[in-house]
């Protein structure tokens, strides 16, 4: 590693782990507190916090509620963020860019005038989606399918075409030349791709404000309503509680498929 | 005009739309005609609604999680309904996009400076002779309670400022915010916070000749620049905890329980006494069944029993005659008795809502947002 | 993705090459269309109708008394302004922080350090941005680590802090905390893809490896680059968690003034009217940047 890593490259790389984790760093820590309230130094520490999160049925059914939002949203925005940015690698033709430009306008508006304008619109169509999870679906997947078309598309463009090619004039099969060649290549930039739609959509706030459920609103609301009249360190245990999650999955998915054995095939 | 756009709309999704024109073209539940009954009665007992579901907007997070457990499972139980709860605040732009005929929410629980915003957009909500001829409950409540005209206020507490105790003497003016020990240490809140509507209009009664008074309120906090300015009050406690702030705009309950936890801080009462409100109004429109569900709810919200405890919680005080004050706030004088709540001062939020524009304009360019 | 592999195997290569693969792009457009061309649009057309609150529809009467509003404040020109600064010095700064970053995770094999480094990213996008700005408190106010740090070295004067944050600097500060992982996941997968062998040739054919980095593997990330930077550059000037905080409510972006007038005035009208000058203004941004970064990658981004 060491050999084929240049020094200051390595510095600098350390560097903006230490910047961009030591808000976190504290955060989880000041979330271990032992004391009533978020402070740091934590005085103390202790999982009491973890353990309230997890007793509260609110917060629990919240955090589920956004799972599975974002498991939805990250499946659809996933297929169709890959095939477009499949489309837009291969096909030449005036307007590419503008088209591009046009998947990924939703995510330069605030998440706000994307929820309100489709509270307005399912309103006034009568399509009987406001506040509920369709709906709020709707809006995350508009906000999501955008990363996915751009990782996707940058992985696509860095892998040279003519692979495909070759495989294909060996006599393989379009669906397999694709299986075998050109997916392992970009598997990592959708892999990228679905884990931001995934995340962008655990995170989404503003556009849930208008489109969120009775009963049931996402974790960031939830989180919201509570912080505003809440001064104790049960947000950082949600953190906590988020953070385990990613951890757990990473190493599930890790073992279970390993894409990047795929990866090494290339 | 809005049926018009409605048919555009319509029209141009059939046009594009593939996927979903079948979707849109599904008759539209919100065109039924409500045979809205104005004349729905309610007499304070428990009654049988067939499982129909009442849609409130009310606070989330450990709020819900404990009104949820001392209020409303139970009412569910005893009145047979389901409660569809709505915690994603704010609700007034929920309310006028979908008009006052297909209210959003059967009842809603305000803080007054939107209540009277939504109030003054159209007609929403049964207005105060009306909810209590139907809430029983309402008879033992103060005469403040009823000062929004359109709903009935349950909770209430003064405005404070909240002060760090280790930087210097007590704070005993409302002056003393500007005091130049605490320039860039004093904090208050964004442009379009209810406590900020609050604190603008006793600035403008203290340093002008009444609250009408807008141009010595903008002048007043010019002058109280640089302040830090957060957006709840969450930030603002972590603000004075970390000794970021010295000095802050709050509420009495939260305030106090900071200093309960250990940390040194202190509450002064402004002394034009203004007080943040909960307030819960009920939907004009809403249909009969709903309707008397909303009252019900109200009268059981302004029951002495959920007062207390939710008192002794989160350290509100009631606006109902028999209830109590929680221990830790009557250990500090706190009475609920008719001339301990006289000099309570409700501000004239009509007159705040008439000049909104102006006001979030000048208070941006205060701010340099 | 199985999808579009799918619809991939369906047909003859002549045939797909030609036609098939619009149908790739059909259901997103359909999809767009609906619920982000038709909604958007209706609201921003209300911009042209004269400011009334509450009021949602579209109607005919047509002003442009918004739009003279917007252009006769000096806030919101600046605000405007401010908002463009905003992303594009963020999308620099965070593409110059990330990239190294990227480059120690695409260029780690060993299967679980690579692993841990990976966690360590996800794990920086899952805190909820209010409870992440506490930490970012704890490191930058005025009684913060940092400011604590420089004091006990006796650089600075207790009671007079360095002020990291409740400024332009701070919502700099904060959104590069928040942007990084995005920008990190896009350039790795695109580092990650370059041959190795490529380096390794110009390296045998005698460049510094300094030489060969800049003339051969920086080439090669540019889709990770213009990609990435495009995304943070996008998320940057759309939000308003992060500057409303970080910034204390003292920095005024586009976004702030959206929010405030659509989600707690309900001034719908002069809100679509500051949507539809943001959009503008990130569309033009957008365009030249495509047309510069198309120019240099050979159009592949």
């Amino acid at each position: 590693m060491g050999k084929k890593i240049p020094l200051p490259m390595m510095i600098l790389a350390i560097l903006g782990f230490c910047y961009m984790l030591l808000p976190i760093v504290i955060v989880v820590l000041a979330g271990l507190t032992a004391g009533e309230f978020l402070t740091f130094p934590p005085k103390g520490l202790s999982f009491r916090w973890v353990i309230a999160f997890l007793q509260s049925e609110k917060y629990l059914s919240s955090f589920f509620f956004s799972f599975k939002l974002a498991l939805m949203t990250m499946v659809i925005s996933t297929i169709l963020g890959t095939a477009v940015a499949l489309f837009l690698s291969r096909a030449q033709f005036v307007g590419r860019g503008a088209m591009r430009a046009f998947f990924l306008s939703p995510v330069v508006l605030p998440g706000v005038v994307i929820g309100f304008a489709l509270y307005a619109f399912f309103i006034s169509t009568g399509m009987g989606i406001s506040r509920t999870i369709w709906g709020l679906s709707i809006g995350h997947i508009l906000y999501s399918t955008p990363y996915v078309i751009g990782t996707v598309g940058a992985a696509l463009a860095s892998y040279n075409v003519s692979l495909e090619e070759a495989a294909r004039s060996l006599g393989a099969s379009p669906l397999r030349a694709f299986r075998k060649v050109t997916l392992p290549n970009i598997a990592q930039g959708i892999q990228a791709g679905s884990i931001f739609a995934f995340i962008v959509s655990f995170g989404q706030f503003e556009v849930s404000l208008f489109l969120s459920a009775p009963n049931s609103e996402p974790l960031p609301i939830a989180m919201y309503n509570s912080l505003r009249y809440k001064f104790d360190p049960s947000a950082a245990a949600a953190g906590i509680f988020a953070i385990t999650l990613v951890i757990a999955s990473v190493l599930l998915t890790n073992r279970l498929v390993n894409i990047r054995r795929l990866l090494e095939k290339q | 005009m809005k049926k018009d756009n409605k048919n555009v709309t319509r029209r141009s999704v059939l046009k594009t739309g593939l996927a979903l024109s079948a979707a849109a073209a599904v008759p539209s539940i919100f065109n039924i005609n409500h045979a809205w009954a104005q004349d729905v009665t309610y007499d304070g007992k428990v009654f049988d609604a067939g499982g129909a579901t009442l849609n409130i907007g009310e606070w989330g997070g450990g709020w819900e999680e404990f009104v949820r457990s001392a209020l409303t499972n139970q009412f569910e139980k005893d009145f047979n309904c389901k409660i569809n709860w709505d915690s994603s605040f704010p609700w007034f732009p929920k309310f006028v996009t979908k008009g006052a005929k297909d209210p959003v929410y059967d009842i809603a629980n305000w803080n007054l400076p939107n209540l009277t915003q939504t109030k003054n957009a159209g007609d929403f909500f049964l207005n105060t002779d009306e909810v209590r001829a139907n809430v029983p409950n309402t008879a033992n409540c103060w005469e403040f309670a009823f000062a929004s005209g359109a709903g009935v206020t349950w909770a209430y507490q003064p405005y404070v400022y909240a002060y760090r105790t280790d930087r210097g003497k007590a704070v005993n003016n409302f002056r003393d915010f500007w005091a130049a020990r605490f320039a860039n240490k004093r904090g208050t809140y964004g442009t379009e916070n209810g406590l900020m509507h609050a604190f603008f209009m006793a600035t403008a009664r203290e340093f002008g000749k009444d609250q009408y008074d807008m141009n010595a309120a903008f002048k007043a906090l010019e002058d109280a620049m640089p302040m830090k300015v957060s957006e709840f009050t969450f930030n603002m406690l972590s603000l004075l905890e970390r000794g970021e702030v010295d000095i802050a705009v709050h509420i009495e309950g939260e305030a106090l329980s900071l200093k309960q936890k250990g940390v040194p801080v202190d509450v002064w009462q402004w002394d034009s006494h203004p007080i943040l409100t909960q307030t819960k109004t009920i939907s004009r429109y809403a249909k009969p069944m709903q309707k008397k569900l909303a009252f019900a709810l109200l009268n059981r919200t302004l029951e002495p029993s959920f007062l207390n405890a939710f008192g002794d919680k989160f350290l509100w005080r009631p606006t109902n005659s028999k209830a109590t004050i929680t221990a830790s706030l009557a250990k500090e004088g706190v009475m609920n008795t008719a001339s301990a709540t006289e000099a309570f001062w409700v501000p004239d939020w009509n007159f705040f809502v008439k000049n909104k524009l102006e006001i979030t304009d000048r208070l941006n360019a205060i701010f340099g947002l | 993705m199985t999808e579009a592999s799918a619809q991939v195997g369906f047909h003859q290569p002549g045939s797909y090459q030609r036609h098939m693969k619009w149908l790739l792009v059909v259901p997103l457009v359909i999809f767009w269309v609906i619920f982000f061309v038709i909604p958007v649009g209706l609201m921003f057309a209300t911009s042209f109708n004269s400011q009334i609150i509450g009021q949602v529809a579209v109607t005919s009467d047509l002003t442009l008394d918004n739009y003279i509003r917007f252009f006769s404040r000096s806030n919101y020109l600046l605000a405007a302004w401010r908002s463009v600064l905003l992303a594009i010095v963020v999308s620099v700064i965070t593409l110059i922080v990330a990239y190294p970053m990227a480059y120690l995770i695409a260029k780690t094999e060993n299967q679980a350090r690579n692993t841990f480094l990976l966690i360590l990213v996800l794990s920086a996008m899952q805190l909820d941005m209010v409870i992440r700005l506490y930490g970012m408190m704890v490191i930058l106010g005025d009684n913060g680590l940092i400011n604590q740090m420089l004091a006990g070295l006796g650089l600075i004067k207790v009671d007079e802090p360095i002020q990291f944050m409740y400024n332009f600097l701070g919502v700099v500060l904060g959104l590069v905390q928040f942007a990084l992982p995005f920008m990190i996941l896009t350039l790795m997968g695109v580092i990650a893809g370059i041959d190795p062998s490529l380096e390794e040739a110009a390296r045998s054919l005698g460049a510094s490896r300094r030489r060969a980095f800049l003339r051969v593997t920086l080439p090669a990330s540019m889709p990770g680059i213009l990609s990435g930077s495009l995304l943070v550059f996008a998320l940057s000037i759309s939000s308003y968690i992060v500057p409303a905080l970080m910034g204390g409510f003292r920095v005024g972006v586009l976004p702030i003034h959206i929010f405030q007038q659509v989600a707690e005035g309900a001034r719908f009208q002069f809100g679509a009217t500051i949507s539809v000058i943001l959009f503008i203004l990130s569309a033009a941004a957008v365009a030249t940047y495509l047309r510069v970064g198309s120019s240099k990658s050979g159009g592949l981004a």
